[in-house]
């Protein structure tokens, strides 16, 4: 186990190497337009002594191999450089939105739980009844709903036509969360639904088509053959087996809404993590860029490999690196 | 007196989309504590759904228990309540499935799946039913029982976990013990010794056996009484040494006479019977066996061959049953030999 987790962790170096490389050819001259000293200056003019100044501090004038390098040395010393337009550590920034960010993954992993488990169970279990109809057909419209397109309609919806109704708590922008009369977590139920949908769209249907799997295997007879009830065999021997695949679905999932959900926190301006790297690319703000991509790529990483060790967790039969059988 | 076990006419059937599957059509048999009743015939006779029967297992709402009674010490299991059934399952009545690789839940401990019956029938406690457990496997000769108790079923041997099912079922100590074919996915050797624990159980604690097979091989050491079924119905029905020594129905002598010998050469004494069994679904008219019996005459297409009394405790479903000429061995009637039946 632990040499599986060692080596895991030691299959993350080769990964962080591209990953910093392409960036940093990315960021190379002539590939992307924009003079990197215009976008940490903006229009206005500025003296020569001032550009100097900025091409030294930003190492700018050292050959691209040269400044790779020195960004790995701070990188491994834990250093991800300062912002062009901010002028603050790229470090802090990220520090700053990340508990947004993870406030919306938590909150649709919340609903993703709740709400696909639930509807794919109850799904199964009354398998070809109304509610079994409704979640088939509500799956489908999910899965092929653009996410953006969602979150716009929510805010149309809730925001603007229900504003008098819901008393204003959805209308914009949500950014400013500082609106005292409505406890924080209100403003979270849009982005996180919108975050979630398709996700929980998925894990109903996963859910629904394990649970129905394992229903008919031979196990299930062995349990019922024993005199258990109706619900215990449901609820325990199959629910079991279903929920594995499950579970690693709704972990990756976390590690991908972790990584920002880009498209969900712009259309609702949410501080977080993605809307930071949104706005960056926009402003040639390459360290925000690099930093914010290399601590997704950390997480996500970290967040899989915590998804496949748990994963032998729930299944017995699967025991890395221990050579059961 | 009453039987531990007598069921009259049990008859399901299943709704598919091709029809309805008279799985099992009237079947009656009786058993008594301690004894085994061996229920043999081809794949598709309707053996495992006259087990599923008995159980009340039978998958709703697709399959369906329209006729008959299976009373238990007296009581009609058919007329139970679902509370009454489950008491019943797993207790009294218990049964091990035909392929031990899939019967067992991959996800829990063998101790905590054999140990399960126990919490709920007996009202033990986790960990007592996890001592019981190991007694439990210690008794069907699992080594180191307290050790395997605690690991997954993929950590077994194919006969190790049909003699942990073997376990699980005998948990509560149940009167009956039903096995659907418990040997067929093992190998010979492992066969041997799994039917050798079962009849070394059944000495011990007394408990009565349907012994599943299509092998009659299989249970010719251990059956008392013997039923055959073809198609859904009961062809034979009798004591052990009627059926094997003097059987009446030319379908039993087709089974008896594929029975693999080791006194002449095997290739020689082979002799399955020819053609398939027919579709539950479009029953041939007359004696459902007709099409492949070698004796077939007319008039078995015709008429439905009531299960008639042959002898004493021995019934048989053909026209010809009483006369007693018609045994095994017979010579071919000159219709069938002439006309060419095949
Ligand atoms: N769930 C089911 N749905 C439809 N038909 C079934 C079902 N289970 C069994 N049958 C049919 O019932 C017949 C008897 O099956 P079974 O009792 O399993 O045979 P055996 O155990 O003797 O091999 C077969 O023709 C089979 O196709
Ligand atoms: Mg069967």
């Amino acid at each position: 186990m632990l040499k599986y987790i060692v080596r895991r962790v030691l299959q993350m170096i080769p990964v962080f190497i591209g990953v910093t490389i392409i960036l940093f050819i990315l960021r190379a001259p002539g590939v992307l337009p924009g003079d990197p000293v215009r976008m940490i200056t903006g229009e206005r003019a500025i003296s020569e002594q001032l550009r100097a100044q900025i091409i030294e501090k930003h190492a700018l004038d050292q050959p691209l191999h040269r400044q790779y390098a020195l960004y790995v040395s701070n990188l491994l010393r834990g250093d991800l450089g300062e912002s062009y337009q901010r002028g603050r550590p790229v470090l802090d920034i990220f520090a700053e939105k990340f508990p947004n960010t993870l406030r919306l993954a938590l909150a649709g992993i919340l609903v993703e739980i709740v709400l696909g488990v639930t509807a794919g169970i109850i799904s199964a279990v009354r398998q070809y009844s109304f509610s079994d109809v409704l979640v088939t057909l509500s799956t489908s419209v999910l899965v092929s709903v653009p996410v953006f397109w969602l979150g716009m309609l929510f805010q149309i919806f809730f925001g603007i036509k229900l504003k008098e109704w819901t008393g204003g708590a959805f209308y914009l922008p949500i950014s400013q969360m500082s609106s005292a009369d409505f406890p924080d977590w209100v403003h979270l139920i849009l982005p996180a639904i919108t975050l979630a949908s398709v996700s929980t769209a998925y894990v109903a249907r996963i859910m629904r088509s394990q649970m129905l799997e394992a229903m008919g295997q031979d196990y299930i007879r062995t349990a019922e053959a024993k005199g258990l009830t109706r619900r215990a065999v449901t609820f325990r021997h199959a629910l079991k087996n279903a929920l594995i695949p499950v579970v690693t679905f709704i972990g990756i999932d976390f590690g991908v809404m972790m990584s920002g959900a880009i498209l969900t926190e712009t259309v609702f301006s949410w501080p977080g993590v993605g809307r930071e790297i949104f706005l960056a690319v926009g402003q040639r703000d390459w360290p925000i860029v690099m930093g914010g991509v290399i601590i997704i790529v950390f997480l996500v990483m970290i967040i899989n490999l915590i998804v496949d060790l748990s994963y032998a967790v729930l299944d017995p039969r699967i025991r890395y690196g221990g050579g059961a059988e | 007196m009453t039987s531990l076990l007598e069921v009259n006419g049990l008859t399901t059937h299943f709704t598919t989309r091709d029809g309805i599957v008279k799985a099992v059509d009237g079947v009656s048999f009786r058993l008594d504590s301690g004894k085994t009743l061996a229920v043999v015939g081809e794949s598709g006779s309707g053996k495992s759904v006259t087990a599923l029967s008995i159980m009340r297992l039978v998958q709703e709402p697709q399959g369906k228990t329209v006729a008959g009674e299976v009373l238990f010490k007296g009581t009609d299991v058919l007329k139970m309540n679902e509370r009454e059934v489950r008491d019943l399952r797993g207790d009294r009545v218990a049964m091990i499935f035909q392929d031990p690789m899939t019967s067992l839940n991959p996800v829990f401990k063998v101790g905590r799946q054999i140990g399960e019956s126990l919490m709920l029938h007996k009202g033990m406690s986790r960990k007592q039913s996890f001592e019981r457990a190991v007694e439990l496997l210690d008794m069907v000769g699992i080594p180191h029982p307290r050790e395997r108790a605690g690991d997954y079923p993929h950590q077994f041997s194919g006969g190790m976990r049909q003699r942990a099912m073997i376990a699980m079922a005998l948990a509560c100590d149940p009167d009956i013990l039903i096995a659907d074919e418990p040997t067929t996915a093992l190998d010979v050797t492992i066969q041997a010794q799994i039917l050798e624990l079962m009849m070394e159980i059944q000495e011990r604690t007394g408990t009565a056996i349907i012994m599943i097979t299509h092998d009659l091989g299989v249970v010719a050491d251990m059956a008392d009484d013997v039923m055959v079924m073809y198609a859904g119905k009961q062809v034979e029905y009798g004591s052990a040494d009627e059926v094997f020594y003097r059987p009446r129905h030319p379908y039993t002598w087709g089974l008896l006479d594929s029975l693999p010998r080791h006194d002449i050469d095997e290739k020689g004494a082979l002799q399955p019977i020819t053609g398939q069994p027919p579709s539950l679904i479009d029953v041939p008219s007359g004696c459902s066996f007709h099409p492949r019996c070698r004796y077939a005459q007319p008039v078995c297409s015709a008429e439905v061959p009531p299960l008639a009394e042959v002898s004493d405790r021995h019934c048989a479903a053909c026209l010809f049953a009483a006369d007693p000429e018609f045994v095994r061995g017979a010579p071919l009637p000159v219709a069938a030999g002439e006309g060419g039946a095949r």
